[in-house]
């Protein structure tokens, strides 16, 4: 069989992987961002316990390997009774991990706005709340972007680690597809193919949107 | 906890499969990176060309698929690698392409008239590089060559899915082989805690090393 | 208080850690006045200006104005706060526009947000202070584009739109180009003359001259002189006064219009 009716025959089935690879980028995305936001608060408040708990969850999060985050999640969270499905194991693994990375990008942007901007807007009268939300938020936002974007991209990426619990992903499609046709790089490279195609128009469809941002406001 | 201990031989075996792939994988990733970040920065513009797509192929595809293009996909032309050969070729090449990324933006932090002044003391372009430009960016990077090297060591994990022995190996086999996942995985976790904590330490006594210049 | 003290200031003092910023600083601002504050880099002059909205928190001493009272250590409730910082208008060294917004939204972003003035009146208000400055063409231009000497009088306008009692000004031109320097002056001295209150921490010592009524000289974190503007610049009492004075004097150009002092207060 010829390279192109080999892939045709099971481009349909790979793009159902790909449907649960971009289902399980966007969930994780998600909750990760909710918790890099809350993260960065808690770090940024002046209140000790709060800023504690934060740091040690980002470090702790940053140095185990997310592979082992999702066997803890999946087998040993089942182990004790608390049975997670592989998807949602899957996003509460990545949520966790990304949103302590998220954590220091929000961070990093919102402790990067000029403390000036903040005396402006709060001499004006605006009280702490509106300060964050029209002034500190939408100028962090612009020093946020770049390193978010690429977070991004790596979440992509990371979700191929599911098919270690039979989750069935892009990945575990190929992988599946290698037993069944014994032409492992055929099978692998068309998935290669739709990762690389989705990385690209992810890392520069955000490139463009980011530097059409930045021209707005200078 | 008994089980835990019956288990703590094997994890350490493990724990040295792991340190040696993150060891030599680190090494020479970091030598292929000042290389390729210098093509990327001083050479032509073919050679440029190449590193781009390699550094982009190695960053935008999933870590796991490089993987088995490496260890499954080379079968299809002959290429029979055992899964250790596999594991470290793919560590390295993998390594390398985020340590391009990391030198380039090193070396390009080093400020231009530090080359203008070493080649008016008459230093050849190799000479510069390795008195005056790498050290200073060195001390600029540490903290993402700490980054790295804790990045190394996490990507290790992946290569139990071709049956290479290292500690998520082992506790794999362990979780398989007690039915107490809760406290194999989660041992595993302290041991990568621990191994990462040991990076980060052994990298702040070399950064207050090279940076006691300031 | 005698009925026209808009703010009074009694027995105010400030350190930071072991540093002490200022001490027992004693000042009534009345209705229409405007004060002058200057004196050496370091003094506590911009400190002092922005204990009275309560940017700075202070140790000792009490702020009274538009009905409340600032007490030292004692942080304000937070609608107390509110109240003072919605009419207390303030333009800073660095002008502190926001960036993400355009000079109209700049102007408008205060009267919305706080005042909860109708949108539509608030765009006319500001493109009415903008008309006065001189500045009609720019409300849609993002504040990067503008010269600082135009960021300055946007950050006025921005002031102004909230209608205030009391305008704070810290040091509004030590960062301007010296050609961009009278436009600004120009618009404060315009203000002046329509009755604002206003306190002014400055180096142009001719400015202060012509257009304060009052002149405060700060030295050795502490208030040295102080009162009419023309007898205290012409023939100070104190000796550190004249110290001060005549180490400035030296090195301001003779002129008849306000120029830049030379050298900028880097506090």
């Amino acid at each position: 069989m010829s390279l192109f009716s080999i892939w045709g025959q099971y481009f349909p089935s790979y793009l159902q992987g790909l449907g649960v690879t971009i289902e399980l980028t966007v969930l994780s995305l998600a909750l990760a961002l909710v918790i890099g936001f809350v993260l960065a608060l808690m770090r940024l408040s002046k209140v000790r316990g709060l800023v504690i708990v934060a740091t040690v969850y980002t470090d702790v999060l940053r140095a185990i390997p997310v592979l082992v985050m999702l066997f803890i999640a999946y087998y040993s969270l089942g182990a004790i009774g608390i049975k997670l499905s592989g998807v949602e194991a899957a996003v509460l693994t990545l949520g966790a991990f990304y949103g302590a990375l998220y954590g220091e990008v929000f961070r990093g942007g919102i402790s990067g706005v000029d403390p000036g901007q903040r005396e402006a807007a709060a001499a004006l009268g605006l009280p702490p709340s509106s300060v964050m939300r029209k002034v500190v938020l939408p100028q962090a936002f612009l020093a946020i972007l770049p390193p978010a974007t690429n977070r991004f991209a790596d979440i992509i990426k990371d979700t191929s680690l599911v098919v270690t619990i039979s989750v069935a992903d892009l990945m575990l499609q190929s992988y599946q597809a290698i037993s069944a046709t014994y032409r492992p790089m055929d099978m692998l490279g068309l998935a290669a193919i739709m990762y690389f195609v989705v990385y690209l128009l992810v890392s520069r469809v955000l490139a463009r949107w980011e530097l059409n941002v930045q021209r707005r406001r200078s | 906890m008994h089980v835990a201990w019956l288990y703590l031989g094997p994890f350490l075996q493990g724990t040295g499969v792991t340190l040696e792939l993150t060891i030599v994988s680190t090494v020479v990733a970091l030598v292929a990176g000042i290389l390729g970040a210098l093509g990327m920065i001083h050479g032509g513009k073919i050679l440029r060309a190449v590193l781009v797509v390699y550094v982009e192929l190695v960053r935008g595809l999933p870590p796991i698929l490089q993987l088995f293009i490496i260890f499954f996909g080379l079968t299809q032309f002959g290429v029979q690698l055992d899964a250790f050969s596999a594991a470290l070729i793919w560590l390295m090449v993998y390594g390398a392409g985020y340590a391009i990324e990391v030198f380039r933006a090193g070396i390009q932090d080093v400020s231009e008239g530090q080359w203008e002044a070493a080649r008016s003391v008459g230093m050849g372009y190799f000479t510069t590089l390795r008195k005056i430009i790498l050290p200073q960016a060195f001390a600029l990077m540490m903290p993402e060559l700490t980054n790295f090297t804790v990045l190394q060591l996490k990507n290790t994990t992946f290569v139990f899915f071709i049956g290479v022995a290292d500690i998520m190996y082992q506790a794999q086999q362990g979780a398989a082989s007690t039915e107490q996942p809760q406290v194999m995985f989660v041992m595993a976790a302290l041991f990568y805690l621990v191994l990462n904590g040991g990076i980060s330490r052994v990298a702040a006594l070399v950064e207050r090393r090279l940076t006691a210049y300031r | 208080m005698s009925k026209d003290v808009v703010v009074d200031i009694q027995g105010l003092t400030k350190s930071f850690g072991d540093r002490k910023i200022f001490r027992d600083v004693t000042l009534q601002v009345h209705q229409s006045e405007v004060v002058a504050i200057i004196g050496p880099s370091g003094v506590g002059k911009s400190t002092l200006i922005r204990c009275v909205n309560y940017l700075h928190p202070f140790d000792q001493g009490t702020i009274r104005l538009l009905g409340h009272e600032l007490r030292g250590g004692e942080r304000p409730s937070a609608a107390v706060l509110q109240d003072i910082r919605t009419h207390v208008g303030m333009v800073f060294q660095t002008f502190n526009l926001f960036h993400h917004l355009s000079v109209l939204d700049n102007i408008v972003l205060g009267p919305v947000e706080v005042k909860k003035v109708p949108r539509k009146q608030a765009v006319e208000r500001a493109h009415e202070l903008l008309e006065m400055m001189g500045l009609t063409d720019w409300a849609k231009a993002y504040p990067r584009r503008l010269s600082g000497g135009q960021q300055q009088r946007v950050a006025i306008c921005r002031a102004l739109a909230m209608d205030p009692k009391v305008m704070l000004f810290d040091e509004p031109t030590s960062m301007l180009d010296p050609e961009l320097v009278g436009d600004v002056l120009e618009a404060i001295q315009r203000l002046a003359q329509q009755g604002m209150t206003m306190i002014l921490v400055t180096h142009e010592m001719m400015f202060a001259k012509e257009v304060a009524d009052t002149v405060v000289i700060m030295a050795d974190n502490a208030i040295a002189e102080m009162g009419p503007a023309k007898q205290v610049l012409e023939n100070p009492q104190t000796e550190r006064a004249r110290n001060f004075l005549a180490r400035v004097l030296r090195n301001t150009p003779p002129a008849d219009i306000p120029q830049a002092v030379v050298g900028g207060d880097p506090d």
